[in-house]
C-alpha cells in the first residue's frame, strides 16, 4: 500500500535549518570524506563514482596543482614534483623531514618559513605539509560543494590517536586553511568504533587495530549502551604500510638488484613494491621482474620482510592492553582498520595474539571517515537517531618541568577528557619572586626527552623563604582535546594562564616513539632522577647557605667560617662529578655543619621580629 | 553545579562503602555523562557549554577515583576525616616494613633478561594475593569504624600496588615492549 507522503507544514523549514556537516578521513595513502547532508552519513563520491582520493598531489610550472588519480599518474613522469605521503611530514622538523625514505626524490627549502617547517621544492613553488594537506582537503570539500550545492558548516577530521600536539595543530592549521571550520579532531580508531558499533550493535570490549599506509594506531574501547568509552590507545605514529613497501625494495637490493637501477629508478620501484604487496594478499608466491633485474617472492618470505614491523604492533597491542587493564579473554572483538590489515600476514599475527579471528567484514578503507561523519552531525547540532556518546582519552601524558629538569606528570596519557587536575608546587630560593612553568608532552622523565609545548611565567609571588609559597598548577583539557593551564599563588591569589599552543621545529625524532624508549630507559632514568634529585638538594642548600651568609657572616667565628666554606666548596666539585650517594653524602655533611649556623640566625631574626611587632603595635595605639 | 556538591559515592547513588559493585559504577557514570557531556549540548550558549565541561571533568574525576582500588581506599578515608595523604610513624611496623623490603629485594635480585618471567610472574600472583586479602581486611575495618587501624592498611596496599606496577614494568622490560 503506498501512501502519498505529505509534508507537515514547516518540516520543509526544519529541513533547512539542518546543517551540512562532513566527516574526513586525511590518510597517509587516500582520503575521503562523507557526509549526512542526505540523512544517511555516506561517503561522497567524485564525478566518476570513486570514493577514495589518493593523498598525492601534483604541482606543475604553472603554479597549478592536481590532487589525487590524476596526480599519481605524474609520479612516474615527474616525481620531484609529486608528493605523496605528505602526512608524515606534518609535526615534523626539516631534520627529520630529511630522514624519511618516502621524500628522498624531493628538495627540501632549508630556507623557508621562520619555524623549521620541512617545505619542499616544488615547480609550483615551496610547499609545506600544511599547504599540501590543505590543497587534499580542498578537493574533498569540493565534492560535497558540488553534490548538495551549498557551504560546509563544520567538519570532523580523523587523526591517529597517537599524534601528538604539534601534529593535531597542524591538520587543523591545513583544514582552515582549506576554508574547513574544524568541530573537532577525533582519533581515527575511535572514529571507527563508533562506526562499527552503531551499525553492530555490538557491547563489551572491542580492541581497533588501524594499521594505514603510514600510521599504526590501536585501542581498547567498552562498548555499553551507546556510549563509547576508549579505555586506552596507544601506537606508532611512523609505522605503517609505505614502511612494507620500502621494505621490499630492500629485499630487492639485496637480492641482486643493482644500487645504480635502485637510485634511476627510486620512485618506481616503490609502486612496483607496493603492487606486490597488493598481490601477495591475493596469490602464494609471485614472479618478479623489475627493469633488468628479475626473482621471485612467496608469502613466507614476504612474511619475514613483515616481520619487525608486525612485531612492533603487536608490542603495542600489548602495551594498551596492560593500560586498559583488561585481560586478553575479556576482549569480545577485534577490529581491523586500515588498508594494511587486508594483508593475511597481518591478520595471521593479529589472529595469533588476540586469539581470535579478527573481525574483517567491515570496509577498513571508509570506516573511520563513516564514524567521523556521524560525530560531525552530532557536534554541528543536527538531530541524530542513536543517543550515542563518546568518550575518549588524552593519548599522552601532560606534564611541567619542575627542578634539575625532570618532568612531574600532572594529567597522565590515556585519562578520560574533559579533565581538571591540578598540583601544588613551591618556590626553591628564597626571595624568590617569579616562577616558570614549562609545559610538556612525553612519557619519559626529563625534559629534553619530552616535547615542550609552552612556557610562562607566574610573576608577583610574595617573597618568602624557599618552599614557603604554594603555587597552584592546574591543567584542564577540554572535550576538544585543547590543554589550557594557570599557575596562581595561593596567599594572594596572583595567576597567569596560558592556551597551549604548538612549539614547532624543536629536534623531535623521539616522538613516535617516546612510548617505547621510555620504557626501555626506565631503569636509566631512575639513576638519572636520582642523580639531578641529588644535585638540585645540593644546590639548593648551597644557596640558601650563601644567601645566609651575606647577611648573617658575622654570626660565624673565623674557624666556623673556614669548616663551612670547606665543606660548602666540596659539594660545589661533587655536583658536576659525583654520583647521587656522594653528593648525598656531602650534602647531609654540610647540612650538619651549617645547623648550628642556622640555629644562631633563627633566634637572631626572631628577636628582630618580635622588635619590630612591637613597634607595630605602639604605631597601631 | 549542583552535582559538585556531592560526594562522589553520592554523585554515582552509590553505598559509601570500599566494597564496590564496579558494574553499577560504569553504568551510573555513562548514564551521567550521558546527561552532562559538552557534547550533548553542541547547540547550548558558551555560559552552558562551560558549566557542561566543568560538570562532565567533575564526573570524570569521580569514576576514575572509585574505579581504581587504591585512590577508592584513599577516598574513603578521606570521606571519614582520615588524611590520607599523610604518613604517621606509627602507620607502618617494623613487620611490615620487613616483609616490603623482602618483596622488593626479591624483585631486584631478578635477572634482567627473559629468564626471570617465570619468577617474575609467581611474583606477581603473591602481590595480587596479597593486595586481595588487605582489600578485605580494609573493608571490614572501614565497616568496623577502626578508621586508625584501616590507615594502616591503606599505606600496606599503598606498597603492594607500588610493587605490583614495578613487576609489572619489569616484565615490559623483559619483554622488550
Amino acid at each position: 500500500m503506498a501512501f502519498l507522503k505529505i509534508s507537515e507544514p514547516g518540516e520543509s523549514r526544519k529541513a533547512k535549518t539542518r546543517k551540512l556537516a562532513v566527516g574526513i578521513d586525511l590518510g597517509t595513502t587516500n582520503s575521503l570524506i562523507t557526509s549526512g547532508g542526505d540523512g544517511e552519513v555516506e561517503v561522497i563520491l567524485d564525478e566518476v563514482g570513486e570514493g577514495l582520493l589518493p593523498s598525492v598531489v601534483h604541482y606543475n610550472a604553472e603554479g597549478g596543482s592536481t590532487v589525487g588519480v590524476d596526480a599519481q599518474k605524474e609520479a612516474k613522469r615527474d616525481p620531484k614534483n609529486t608528493i605523496s605521503s605528505v602526512k608524515r611530514l606534518l609535526g615534523r622538523s626539516k631534520l627529520e623531514g630529511l630522514e624519511i625514505n618516502r621524500f628522498k626524490q624531493h628538495k627540501f627549502d632549508s630556507e623557508y618559513g621562520e619555524d623549521t617547517l620541512p617545505a619542499i621544492i616544488t615547480g609550483a613553488g615551496t610547499k609545506d605539509p600544511i599547504q599540501i594537506s590543505a590543497d587534499i582537503l580542498t578537493t574533498l570539500a569540493s565534492r560535497v560543494r558540488q553534490r548538495f550545492g551549498s557551504e560546509i558548516d563544520g567538519a570532523v577530521i580523523t587523526v591517529p590517536a597517537y599524534f601528538n600536539d604539534a601534529q593535531r595543530q597542524q591538520t587543523k592549521k591545513a583544514a582552515e586553511l582549506a576554508n574547513l571550520n574544524v568541530l573537532r579532531l577525533i582519533n581515527e580508531p575511535t572514529a571507527a568504533a563508533l562506526a562499527y558499533g552503531l551499525d553492530s550493535n555490538e557491547e563489551g570490549n572491542v580492541v581497533v587495530y588501524d594499521l594505514g599506509g603510514g600510521t599504526f594506531d590501536v585501542s581498547v574501547l567498552s562498548l555499553r549502551k551507546g556510549v563509547f568509552e576508549v579505555l586506552a590507545t596507544g601506537g606508532d605514529t611512523a609505522l605503517g604500510g609505505d614502511d612494507i613497501d620500502h621494505a621490499i625494495c630492500e629485499w630487492i637490493t639485496e637480492n641482486g638488484l643493482t644500487e645504480e637501477t635502485l637510485n634511476a629508478n627510486y620512485s618506481e620501484l616503490i609502486l612496483y613494491a607496493n603492487s606486490i604487496k597488493h598481490q601477495l594478499s591475493e596469490e602464494d608466491c609471485i614472479d618478479l621482474v623489475f627493469k633488468n633485474w628479475s626473482g621471485t617472492l612467496d608469502r613466507g618470505e614476504f612474511a619475514k620482510i613483515c616481520e619487525p614491523f608486525i612485531r612492533k604492533t603487536i608490542n603495542a597491542c600489548r602495551r594498551v592492553l596492560r593500560d586498559s587493564k583488561i585481560a586478553l579473554q575479556d576482549i569480545h572483538s577485534v577490529v581491523m582498520v586500515g588498508g594494511s590489515t587486508r594483508s593475511p600476514v597481518i591478520r595471521e599475527a593479529v589472529e595469533k595474539y588476540f586469539g581470535r579471528p579478527p573481525l574483517t567484514s567491515i570496509d577498513p578503507d571508509t570506516v573511520v571517515a563513516v564514524g567521523a561523519g556521524i560525530q560531525a552531525e552530532v557536534l554541528v547540532g543536527n538531530n541524530t537517531t542513536e543517543n550515542f556518546l563518546l568518550l575518549d582519552v588524552n593519548p599522552l601524558s601532560l606534564g611541567i618541568e619542575t627542578m634539575g629538569e625532570l618532568v612531574e606528570k600532572i594529567i597522565p596519557r590515556n585519562t578520560t577528557i574533559p579533565v581538571s587536575r591540578a598540583q601544588d608546587f613551591t618556590t626553591f630560593k628564597d626571595g624568590q619572586t617569579v616562577m616558570s612553568i614549562h609545559v610538556l608532552q612525553g612519557e619519559r622523565e626529563l625534559v629534553s626527552d619530552c616535547r615542550s609545548l609552552a612556557k610562562f611565567n607566574l610573576k608577583g609571588i610574595p617573597q618568602m623563604v624557599a618552599g614557603a609559597a604554594k603555587i597552584r598548577v592546574s591543567f584542564q583539557i577540554d572535550a576538544d582535546g585543547l590543554l589550557s593551564v594557570s599557575a596562581e599563588e595561593l596567599s594572594t591569589q596572583q595567576k597567569a594562564e596560558i592556551q597551549v599552543k604548538p612549539s614547532f621545529g624543536l629536534s623531535a625524532n623521539f616522538i613516535e616513539d617516546i612510548l617505547e624508549s621510555s620504557h626501555e630507559n626506565a631503569e636509566s632514568d631512575m639513576e638519572t632522577r636520582s642523580l639531578r634529585e641529588s644535585q638540585v638538594e645540593a644546590k639548593q642548600l648551597i644557596d640558601s647557605i650563601d644567601f645566609a651568609l651575606k647577611s648573617d657572616r658575622e654570626l660565624l667565628n673565623e674557624e666556623e667560617k673556614l669548616t663551612l666554606d670547606h665543606a660548602k666548596d666540596r659539594l660545589i666539585e661533587l655536583i658536576d662529578s659525583g654520583t647521587s650517594a656522594k653528593i648525598r653524602e656531602a650534602t647531609e655533611e654540610l647540612n650538619r655543619i651549617s645547623s648550628e649556623f642556622a640555629a644562631r640566625r633563627m633566634d637572631l631574626h626572631i628577636g628582630q621580629a618580635l622588635k619590630g611587632e612591637i613597634i607595630d603595635n605602639i604605631d597601631n595605639s | 553545579m549542583q552535582i559538585a556538591n556531592k560526594n562522589y559515592f553520592q554523585l554515582f547513588d552509590l553505598p559509601e562503602s570500599y566494597d564496590l559493585d564496579t558494574d553499577r559504577l560504569t553504568a551510573q557514570y555513562h548514564k551521567l555523562q550521558l546527561d552532562y557531556h559538552p557534547d550533548k549540548h553542541s547547540s547550548a550558549s558558551e555560559k552552558e557549554k562551560m558549566s557542561a565541561q566543568v560538570a562532565a571533568s567533575y564526573i570524570n574525576d569521580a569514576y576514575e577515583t572509585l574505579k581504581s582500588p587504591l585512590r577508592r581506599a584513599a577516598y574513603v578515608l578521606t570521606i571519614k576525616g582520615k588524611d590520607a595523604e599523610r604518613v604517621d610513624q606509627s602507620d607502618l611496623s617494623m613487620e611490615v616494613l620487613v616483609e616490603q623490603m623482602e618483596l622488593r629485594e626479591s624483585l631486584s635480585d631478578l635477572p634482567k633478561d627473559d629468564t626471570a618471567l617465570q619468577a617474575l610472574e609467581e611474583l606477581k600472583s603473591i602481590a595480587q594475593g596479597k593486595i586481595q586479602k588487605k582489600q578485605l581486611k580494609f573493608e571490614k575495618e572501614i565497616e568496623s569504624g577502626d578508621l586508625s587501624v584501616a590507615k594502616q592498611t591503606f599505606h600496606e596496599l599503598q606498597f603492594l600496588f607500588k610493587l605490583l606496577a614495578e613487576i609489572e614494568e619489569g616484565e615490559e622490560l623483559r619483554l622488550g615492549y
